[in-house]
């Protein structure tokens, strides 16, 4: 195979690369970082390459072997990240300040609730174990099928699917405990707390039956509802939708938080 | 055990056998799933309590060597600290204390499943003294056999 071949294959899956590794790392210099050291691997790698698998299970094989390796991929977060973002967020007077100026002024400044999901979504999912999350990532957002995801993370088929199954019942069982919008005793508000305060003439109510899983939250099938989560997760591109920009800065002060509390509690 | 026993045990049906020191309870099902499969759900202690209706939480590391704690759907008061006694990966394990052990074993079945067994000998020369205390494990063991065998061979299905 030649580079211009590799170069033009990187480039169609440039987008979902980043997104991937923006989900393991929430860092947008990390994801960057990666992604370049991914390219260059595959060039320099590029003869080995024996057409066994597609390129783009290949070129995913090389990124999630480096995010393997990297600190703020390996870092587990907590499963009440966004509680503890929101708490840090209201005692920090530079958050909102700063928040607002990206929603008057960025092209990406918009605040959807979808937006919020799937950011919800990727912090949370830091709270699994780092395999388990490439694992999900891997199938429930990029669709890659189990004998792709078994050559991407180098383990057997068999561990593929207990991650798969273990970090989807782990994620189902705490959306259920938390996500106000599939519970009612749910304790989490947060995607229509901030819609109030960024979008204030909006009706969140009329927001939320323009989502299909919100619309379904009697559904007592809560497989079914973590599927149409992971359709809204699947549909937005974190660096490409409206709302990048805004959901960017909250990653990064996410991560901050994280960070903090991890540095405090030794973890 | 007899022949008729170890015929029982093999469908999920657990068996006690009793001598005055000792009391042994045994399970053993096929299931359908890859032995790692039902290594990993043995070996993942703080996801226990999602597939397994008889245990409320295991609490510490399940490797060899590492300490326990254990609550059990039989008496949800008492915390059972146990230290695992052998790891062997993807075969066999075993947990207990000072009054019992018990232990896991997964075989390879021909069949591109496993056998499950699990076993609990408890006693000691004081096992009379208490004996009548301790309740019937019959019931618990074949429901741990039955929610292993469940969930090992749902995600054996995973596409």
């Amino acid at each position: 195979m030649q580079t211009t071949q590799l170069t033009n294959e990187f480039l169609q899956h440039k987008g979902q690369l980043k997104s991937f590794l923006l989900r393991l790392t929430a860092s947008v210099e990390d994801a960057e970082d990666i992604m370049q050291d991914t390219y260059i691997k595959a060039a320099e790698k590029i003869e080995s390459f024996r057409a066994e698998s597609s390129l783009k299970t290949w070129i995913f094989t090389i990124a999630a072997n480096l995010a393997k390796d990297n600190l703020r991929a390996k870092r587990r977060w907590t499963e009440d990240v966004t509680d503890q973002g929101k708490a840090a967020a209201l005692t920090d007077k530079n958050f909102f300040a700063e928040a607002m100026q990206i929603r008057m002024t960025s092209p990406q400044g918009a605040f959807e609730i979808k937006e919020h999901i799937t950011f919800c979504f990727t912090c949370i999912a830091k709270s699994l174990p780092l395999e388990q999350q490439i694992c999900i990532l891997l199938k429930e957002v990029y669709e890659f099928k189990v004998n792709e995801i078994t050559e991407i993370v180098n383990t057997t088929e068999a561990m593929v699917k207990y991650y798969l199954h273990t970090g989807r019942a782990k994620m189902i069982q705490i959306f259920e405990g938390r996500c106000a919008l599939i519970n009612k005793e749910g304790i989490c508000h947060q995607c229509t707390e901030l819609n109030g305060i960024f979008n204030p003439q909006q009706n969140h109510q009329e927001e939320l039956n323009k989502i299909e899983m919100a619309k379904q939250a009697h559904n007592p099938d809560k497989e079914h509802l973590f599927d149409l989560r992971m359709q809204i997760v699947q549909g937005i591109d974190p660096f490409e939708s409206p709302s990048a920009e805004l959901q960017l800065h909250h990653y990064a002060h996410n991560s901050r938080v994280m960070e903090n509390f991890l540095k405090k509690n030794e973890v | 055990m007899t022949v008729a026993n170890i015929s029982m045990a093999q469908n999920g049906t657990a068996t006690t056998t009793k001598t005055t020191f000792s009391r042994e309870t045994t399970v053993s099902i096929n299931i359908q799933a890859n032995q790692a499969i039902v290594w990993s759900l043995l070996t993942n202690a703080s996801d226990f309590p999602r597939w397994n209706s008889t245990i409320v939480s295991i609490d510490g590391n399940i490797a060899l060597g590492e300490k326990i704690q254990l609550k059990s759907t039989l008496d949800t008061t008492r915390t059972f600290k146990l230290k695992v006694k052998s790891f062997e990966k993807e075969s066999s394990l075993s947990w207990g204390d000072g009054k019992g052990d018990r232990t896991y074993t997964i075989t390879p079945n021909g069949t591109g499943g496993v056998t499950f067994t699990m076993t609990e000998k408890i006693g000691g020369l004081m096992f009379p003294m208490y004996a009548k205390y301790i309740p019937s494990f019959d019931e618990s063991f074949e429901q741990f056999a039955a929610d292993l065998k469940k969930e090992a061979e749902i995600i054996n299905q995973t596409k």
